[in-house]
């Protein structure tokens, strides 16, 4: 008999997400299942905590050659899309409420985040594909929730196509791996790889691996699509993408290369620099001229997930694997809290019909004080100014960089790029804090927003603001997840 | 008497809780003030019953023993940081006169009207990171402080500042915090290249990564090699110099000053421009000293030049505030020349200027608010014959700028005269370029003075509406034109604090 308990964190999610619609026949109220929704996300962490706290459950499959380990990387990656699930249902109690879909929304958003979380503990490239596929059918559709908002069905085409692209390119990688190493699992194509070296095809599949993963997180140059789709998509739905799908992809990426590639490391490592290197600046160079809000936030995000690309290169560095690893799942915590947060913003005000340029924000700070502070610790922390959190994950990767660079020389550019982009961000962000505190609006009217939207708001300004100062045992944890990579 | 009272601790505590109370005090501005009153005195009257507890002479032979008041908790022992605070001769000069200014800015601010309580929290939030800044001791927890000082006079130009307040603000917090960020990889290339030898002493574990403290770092730092030291050296340095600021890194200044509302001006000119100075006195020359000589002669000519082109600039100035930031520039330069000259003389000075000009420019630019507020306009070309209309401001003006010029008897010129001094001792008759400064100095500010307070009455402004000082403006004022003759005649009071520091944090450079 095989014990399942290693999905179980996920099947409490497919759970409920099978459930909602049946319920949805009886309940209509939005709030209600939003509410049932909530429970099923914190009985799923309630396991996970449970899993974290009494040992981890036994793994899937062969121990030689493992399908799914629900280990400390599984579970701290699991917590955050958890957390972000979260804080998008409480956003979307009220952004939704007037849909005749609304029990599909919170099944597609459940299904996705089940999804995220059987990538995070999957240790073979097609459980790893079957998880990224569970995610990404769920979110075309929530993209494309909003059917007759012609912007959103515009993203959602483009999301598919992208998002069908990118999963064939990947396959495509995968297959020649398998073909190369005769298996799927990670560990078995690491070991592979390393008793017979690197041939054409295996390059092959590094590159393909890289664009399809790449696509998903859109790094540089495979992020053309996100801007569009974020701009597009329900707002609480941005979040989830950027805060989220995105850390999806990171865990991937993490998994691939330095589980399964990581015999080969010469041989992409600087790509890998290079690529990060790229996607920080571009994603922040292209910010620095956007004028809509949620363009703005999704070419930080892409910035942003080359910070977490830098842990990559890092991380091949000899004894420096756990730390720089753990810096990325740090970073990767501190942004999924800050930006989630920051979409939220834009969300709640545009509920209360503000637009999402970032003119319209002109004045809020005398209209609604309370959500331009906590736009403005959002913008802080993403620009990493201490004491946030968003500083102390930049910090922790910068130090990363330098000490990997007592080894591997060219790794400080890495650091001295986190450093020059950390700087060039700046303007954009605080930007948005000038518009909201120095100029006039319009109207002075003051704004009243959803108190579910400010609970979601509240819950990632204490996140931000609390992981700046305790943060010692959370990276601690961090970076015993990174471990179980090595 | 303070040995189980963390009182440096409570020195940032109290402004913090000040400013918490504050900000939530939306609804009554009378009670903001009050409180925030009540909140910036006490870190000044904490500040004096430390001066009194604090002992001359510790008898320490060495740098490290050398700090009072010492708090260390353990934060992050992951990565080797403390909450270590502590204080000696030169820091408590400096808290004296920060914990002094934030509550002479407070009484000054007492008539702002838009948003009050904010403004209040935020001078409170200000003094939070300025105090931090002049007590650390973990390089951590000085650059998180020093970085947190940002914030609020962000928001202090960008809210209350002047018609093209966004701009200087943006171009302040731009410029300032891509120099910290020069400063952190200082800071993280020190962390890691001090922790080999660190665990070969024995002054830290063998299994951790580093540490932060400052004099840890400094017991070992100079044994890094030349060009590693040289590097670490200019990365700090370079963050420091854009704070203080000096040329070519001055041009945030002159736009943040001329933004900024009064408190924001004193407090930026009085104690955000000494963060920098006390960075490099406090950082660069005790860690590595090696490399301070090194650096001797880029120093020497920044700092000259700095003297030179700000007075030179505050010469062309038609605006008052404008004039008055360039001659801070000018006077910082003096700082960089004392610190320049690696003697216990010269950086004693340079200490003793920092002190100095931060209770002349908090005048001075109490003055400039003066005149935008009491007579409406701060171009020089506009007024004139003013001094019978209102003598207060006048008289206050015309003290302001003898104190700046170095007039004999004030605190200025002992400080002055002191870089000098040791200039001369160092260099000889090279003296005389940085004395021209002190000819330019004097031009500027008479020139200015007879244009705006003497002379025919000008029909320029709209003399109706002229007003002379309120009371809250005063008092600030005669506090600090009273303590700058004060030590002006008594010197010691200060120096006494100063000197017997400084032969043991810098043993390395003099």
């Amino acid at each position: 008999m095989i014990e399942y308990g290693a999905i179980y964190p996920e099947l409490i999610l497919i759970l409920f997400a099978v459930a909602i619609p049946a319920l949805h026949m009886a309940i209509k109220s939005s709030r209600t299942l939003a509410s049932i929704s909530l429970v099923s996300i914190i009985a799923s962490a309630g396991m996970v905590i449970y899993y974290m706290l009494d040992g981890y459950p036994v793994i899937i499959g062969d121990p030689a050659s493992p399908l799914i380990v629900f280990d400390a990387l599984a579970a701290v990656f699991s917590l955050v899309f958890l957390g972000v699930a979260l804080v998008v249902v409480l956003a979307s109690a009220r952004y939704v409420e007037s849909d005749r879909h609304l029990a599909e929304y919170y099944t597609l958003t459940l299904m996705a985040t089940a999804g995220m979380m059987l990538v995070a503990s999957a240790q073979d490239l097609l459980i790893i594909y079957v998880g990224i596929e569970i995610a990404s059918m769920a979110t075309y559709a929530l993209v494309a929730f909003r059917k007759k908002d012609k912007r959103g069905a515009e993203a959602a085409v483009k999301y598919v196509i992208i998002g069908g692209l990118s999963s064939a390119l990947a396959l495509y990688g995968i297959s020649l791996l398998y073909g190369v190493a005769g298996t799927s699992s990670l560990i078995g194509i690491n070991e592979a790889l390393a008793a017979q070296g690197v041939d054409l095809a295996t390059l092959m599949a590094l590159g393909l691996l890289l664009a399809g993963f790449g696509f998903k997180i859109a790094i540089a140059p495979f992020h053309m699509w996100a801007p569009d789709v974020y701009e597009g998509a329900p707002t609480p739905i941005s979040a989830f993408l950027a805060a989220g799908s995105k850390k999806m992809g990171v865990v991937v990426l993490f998994k691939v290369f330095l589980v399964g590639l990581i015999a080969i490391k010469a041989d992409w490592d600087i790509v890998v620099g290079i690529v990060a290197i790229l996607t920080m600046t571009i994603g922040n160079v292209v910010a620095l001229s956007q004028t809509n809000m949620k363009r703005m936030l999704a070419y930080s995000s892409i910035a942003q997930a080359g910070y977490m690309l830098m842990a990559i290169p890092l991380a091949t560095v000899a004894g420096m694997g756990d730390f720089a690893t753990g810096a990325g799942i740090f970073h990767v915590i501190t942004h999924a809290f800050m930006k989630s947060g920051a979409f939220i913003v834009v969300a709640a005000l545009a509920y209360v019909a503000i637009g999402e340029s970032i003119a319209d924000y002109k004045g809020l700070a005398k209209r609604a004080p309370l959500i331009a502070f906590s736009m403005a610790v959002f913008m802080f922390a993403l620009a990493g100014i201490p004491p946030l959190s968003g500083f102390m994950s930049k910090v922790v990767l910068i130090s990363a960089s330098i000490e990997a660079a007592e080894v591997t020389q060219w790794m400080l550019w890495l650091g001295v790029a986190l450093v020059l982009n950390s700087a060039l961000s700046l303007y954009y962000y605080i930007r948005v804090i000038k518009y909201m505190y120095v100029d006039e609006g319009d109207s002075k009217d003051r704004i009243k927003v959803p108190a579910t939207l400010a609970a979601a708001i509240v819950i990632c300004l204490v996140a931000t603001v609390a992981l700046g100062f305790l943060w010692d045992p959370v990276l601690e944890f961090c970076v015993e997840a990174a471990g179980t990579l090595f | 008497m303070f040995e189980n009272i963390p009182i440096l601790s409570l020195l940032i505590l109290f402004p913090l809780v000040g400013a918490i109370a504050v900000f939530m005090m939306g609804r009554s501005p009378k009670a903001s003030k009050y409180t925030a009153l009540i909140f910036s005195a006490i870190p000044l009257a904490l500040s004096i019953l430390v001066l009194t507890q604090f002992s001359l002479n510790t008898g320490a032979e060495e740098y490290l023993g050398n700090f009072q008041f010492v708090e260390k908790y353990q934060w992050i022992s992951f990565l080797g940081i403390d909450y270590h605070l502590g204080i000696d001769g030169i820091s408590i000069t400096m808290v004296l006169l920060s914990t002094l200014l934030v509550f002479l800015a407070v009484i000054f601010s007492w008539n702002v009207e838009d948003r009050l309580h904010q403004y209040m929290g935020l001078l409170l939030v200000l003094e939070v990171g300025i105090l931090g800044v002049f007590m650390s001791l973990d390089y951590f927890v000085f650059y998180i402080f020093w970085e947190v000082v940002l914030i609020p006079m962000y928001f202090l130009i960008a809210i209350w500042g002047g018609s093209n307040r966004a701009y200087a603000s943006i171009k302040f917090f731009i410029y300032t915090h891509v120099a910290s960020l020069a400063m952190l990889l200082g800071i993280f290339a020190l962390f890691f290249t001090t922790a080999p030898e660190l665990q070969a002493q024995g002054l830290i574990a063998t299994d951790a990564i580093g540490t932060f403290d400052m004099l840890l770092i400094s017991e070992v730092a100079g044994n890094l090699g030349t060009a590693l030291q040289f590097a670490i050296f200019g990365a700090l340095f370079f963050g420091f110099i854009v704070k203080m600021p000096m040329v070519p890194f001055h041009t945030w200044l002159p736009d943040a000053h001329v933004q900024a509302p009064t408190a924001g001006s004193v407090l930026l000119a009085g104690l955000l421009l000494k963060m920098g100075s006390y960075g490099i006195i406090r950082i660069c020359l005790p860690t590595l000293p090696d490399a301070a000589v090194d650096f001797q002669i880029i120093m020497v000519i920044i700092g000259v030049v700095s003297m030179i082109y700000g007075a030179l600039a505050s010469l062309a100035q038609t605006d008052l505030k404008k004039m008055v930031a360039y001659s801070s520039i000018s006077h910082m330069g003096i700082v960089m020349l004392g610190i320049a000259t690696l003697t216990e003389l010269g950086i004693a000075a340079a200490v003793f200027q920092m002190f100095a000009h931060g209770l002349i420019t908090a005048v001075l630019f109490m003055v400039c608010g003066m005149f935008q507020y009491g007579v409406g306009t701060r171009e020089i070309p506009l007024l004139g014959g003013l001094a019978p209309k209102i003598p207060i401001i006048s008289t206050v003006m015309m003290m302001g700028f003898m104190a700046s010029l170095g007039l004999p008897g004030m605190v200025g010129f002992l400080a002055e005269f002191m870089v000098f001094t040791s200039t001369f001792d160092t260099w000889g008759l090279w003296v005389f370029v940085p004395v021209a400064s002190v000819a330019l100095t004097a031009a500027y500010y008479l020139w200015a003075m007879q244009r705006s307070i003497f002379g025919d009455l000008t029909d320029r402004v709209n003399l109706s509406r002229l007003r002379d000082a309120y009371w809250f403006e005063t008092i600030p004022l005669v506090v600090l034109l009273g303590l700058i003759i004060l030590f002006g005649i008594w010197p010691a009071y200060v120096l006494d604090l100063i000197t017997p520091t400084i032969p043991l944090v810098f043993s390395g450079v003099i």
